[in-house]
């Protein structure tokens, strides 16, 4: 049961480390955007017309990769077809042996 | 039905691609192109770039409340 226990309380410190991870790198980025964004405010290297553009820049392009792995999402959407055969034939045996024990499975 | 699902995400996955390249030309390499070349001419001017985005998030808003609205409306007449 102990064992058990710190078995499920490691892993869960790994899960919460691993996404702590996640955010940690979207921050990083996050800051090092926006630093680069100020440096280029500042300086005025390009018009400020065009540089206040670039955080709704950042935001198609966010929207864009999200369109885009869904995309990709619905390309390469596994199916099983015979698994679901073999599911469809597992139900009809559960509800025959379910009717025959006079169990109620609902109609159909 | 798989293939319409492949057709609809590879459409998806062509337009978020489109509008990423357009979008990237328009802001990021327009600026440093001189003002009277021809490629000026297959670009809306700048303003439009913050003006089409922000109106299409809103209106995409809208049509999200809109949804989760309706959604809500019928499960809630569903339990009545």
């Amino acid at each position: 049961m102990q064992l058990c226990l710190a078995h499920k309380w490691i892993a869960e410190q790994f899960i919460i480390a691993n996404s702590m991870k996640h955010v940690v790198k979207i921050l990083t980025l996050v800051v090092a955007i926006t630093a680069f964004w100020i440096g280029l405010l500042q300086t005025s290297v390009v018009p400020c017309s065009h540089t206040w553009l670039l955080p709704i820049y950042f935001i198609v392009s966010l929207g864009c990769y999200g369109l885009l792995m869904v995309g990709i999402g619905l390309i390469c959407f596994p199916t099983c077809p015979q698994e679901a055969l073999l599911l469809q034939q597992d139900i009809k045996e559960a509800k025959e042996y379910l009717k025959r024990n006079k169990i109620d499975v609902g109609s159909d | 039905m798989e293939l319409a699902d492949r057709a609809v995400g590879f459409l998806l996955s062509f337009i978020s691609l489109s509008i990423f390249t357009y979008y990237t030309f328009w802001v990021i390499i327009l600026p440093f192109v001189d003002s009277d070349h021809f490629i000026h001419q297959y670009f809306l001017p700048q303003e439009y770039a913050i003006l089409i985005p922000v109106f299409a998030g809103v209106v995409l808003l809208c049509f999200l409340c809109i949804f989760i609205g309706f959604v809500t409306l019928k499960s809630k007449k569903k339990k009545a």
